[in-house]
């Protein structure tokens, strides 16, 4: 018997054919639709960069040529992007150079600069990640939703601030430096090392401050039935203020 | 030449000063101008009087003294209290007083007038507020200087401003961002209404004091940050 007569057979293989040539497709559609741009620039060793994007990843990375490379991945091919070059470095202004023209979808950035680079990042929404820098200034800040990731920074003023998501710091406090972290609901944590030394005002309304290791009776106290800590670790010579309205500030030895 | 051009030199014709090329085209025009010709005569009259009176005019014998008692009277009359007259009205006499003050007499009057600033002031934010809030009634005065209930109105008014702005602007986003702005949204208007609350219990509580500050300012900034999309 019979189970399929070959005039069954034929629709269904077409029918599966132009499923793929479909699917394919698509595929390339978005693949041409992204846009990938690289662009070099020249930098000494303590440049300044700064850039404003609307929305997607922005990664920072250092290295150890004094240049500064610039990856930019869009998803729509009427976005622009333009760079401009300053006396203290390099200035990338998403807002500005796509305005007017509607939604421009995610900009994804990858940064290669040196490790002496003072950096200052701002998106409307996305990731932000940075490693290793050594600069004068790290400064991450999204307006809405999207994690900040600061791994490696030993910088002497680092703000880092969302209004929802995680902020994850891993680094170290100069001494007489200024280091703020704030975030509307998500998790704060700062992973600092043993020796480290600094005065801190930490504040989280509704959920709980953990200072594991770094709580020190003698040198610090609570306010606001716990909702505030204030006091210092070590020397007490930087200054730390962390702020969470709706989240957990966690601080984890290295 | 005009009028005015021989009236100028009608002095020096009087004195006899002129060319003679002058004096006949002066003289020329008087005859055909009787204004200048009535000014021309009244000039020599004075300067004829003047003429015939020469000597009588002669300065004084002590001119130095005659100053100095001048000076005397000056200063005499300057020196001595303004008598005010028997039928000048209070304000008359108030304003016409000599104010010199000893040095208490001008503490003591500061610190009345500092006294009276201090309790008109107070009397018109707790009485006279029109918009105060009574859930922000019992707060107490910021460090500062102007209360919690003020910084709030203040923020509400500029927050009305840019939310106006942006809901103009809001239809034009993608349906993602405009889900993300709110959500976003949402966790500063907790933040706000839970230091409201907190603070609704305890008005004294700085913590709650420093969030709702904190919150509400961050709710201006991403209002303004999104008013432009």
């Amino acid at each position: 018997m019979k189970l399929f007569s070959s005039d069954t057979r034929k629709p269904v293989t077409i029918l599966s054919a132009v499923f793929s040539i479909l699917i394919i497709a698509a595929a390339s559609s978005i693949a041409l639709a992204q846009q990938k741009v690289s662009r070099r620039f020249p930098a000494g060793k303590n440049v300044r960069f700064e850039l404003k994007n609307i929305a997607g990843t922005i990664t920072v990375e250092t290295w150890q040529r004094d240049e500064i490379r610039v990856t930019a991945t869009m998803d729509n091919r009427k976005a622009t992007f333009n760079p401009r070059q300053t006396e203290t470095g390099l200035v990338i202004d998403i807002v500005g150079d796509n305005r007017g023209r509607g939604d421009v979808g995610d900009m994804n950035f990858k940064i290669e600069l040196p490790a002496r680079s003072s950096v200052d990042l701002e998106t409307r929404s996305g990731q932000i990640n940075v490693s290793n820098v050594q600069g004068d200034l790290v400064r991450a800040h999204i307006w809405t939703s999207g994690d900040i990731q600061l791994l490696g920074v030993n910088a002497s003023r680092v703000f880092a601030s969302n209004t929802s998501g995680d902020i994850f710091f891993d680094g170290e406090f100069a001494s007489g430096g200024t280091y703020e972290f704030k975030s509307g609901r998500g998790t704060i944590t700062l992973q600092l090392p043993a020796s480290c030394g600094f005065h801190l005002v930490a504040t989280a309304p509704v959920k709980k401050i953990s200072m594991g290791p770094f709580w020190d009776d003698s040198k610090m106290k609570l306010m606001g039935e716990g909702r505030r800590i204030t006091g210092d670790v070590g020397d007490g010579r930087a200054s730390v203020t962390v702020t969470n309205y709706q989240g957990d500030i966690k601080f984890v030895r290295r | 030449m005009n009028c005015d051009n021989y009236q100028i030199l009608l002095s020096d014709l009087v004195d006899g000063a002129l060319t003679a090329e002058d004096c006949s085209r002066v003289e020329l025009h008087l005859t055909s101008c009787p204004d200048c010709a009535d000014a021309r005569n009244d000039l020599r009259v004075i300067v004829d009087f003047c003429h015939e009176q020469r000597g009588q005019y002669d300065s004084v014998p002590n001119e130095r003294a005659m100053w100095l008692r001048i000076s005397n009277l000056i200063e005499a009359e300057n020196s001595s209290p303004l008598q005010a007259p028997r039928e000048a009205g209070w304000w008359f006499r108030l304003m016409n007083r000599s104010w010199q003050l000893s040095f208490p007499q001008l503490a003591g009057l500061v610190s009345a007038i500092v006294l009276v600033v201090a309790m008109a002031t107070a009397f018109s934010v707790y009485h006279l507020s029109p918009t105060a809030s009574p859930q922000l009634a019992a707060f107490v005065p910021a460090p500062g200087g102007s209360t919690i209930e003020d910084r709030y109105r203040q923020q509400q008014q500029m927050i009305s401003y840019w939310n106006q702005r942006v809901e103009l602007n809001k239809a034009r986003w993608n349906p993602q961002m405009r889900e993300t702005f709110d959500r976003n949204m949402s966790v500063i208007d907790a933040a706000v209404t839970d230091s409201m609350k907190q603070l609704s219990q305890n008005p004294h509580d700085s913590v709650s004091e420093d969030i709702l500050n904190d919150a509400l300012s961050d709710k201006v900034a991403l209002l303004k940050e999104f008013s432009d999309l």
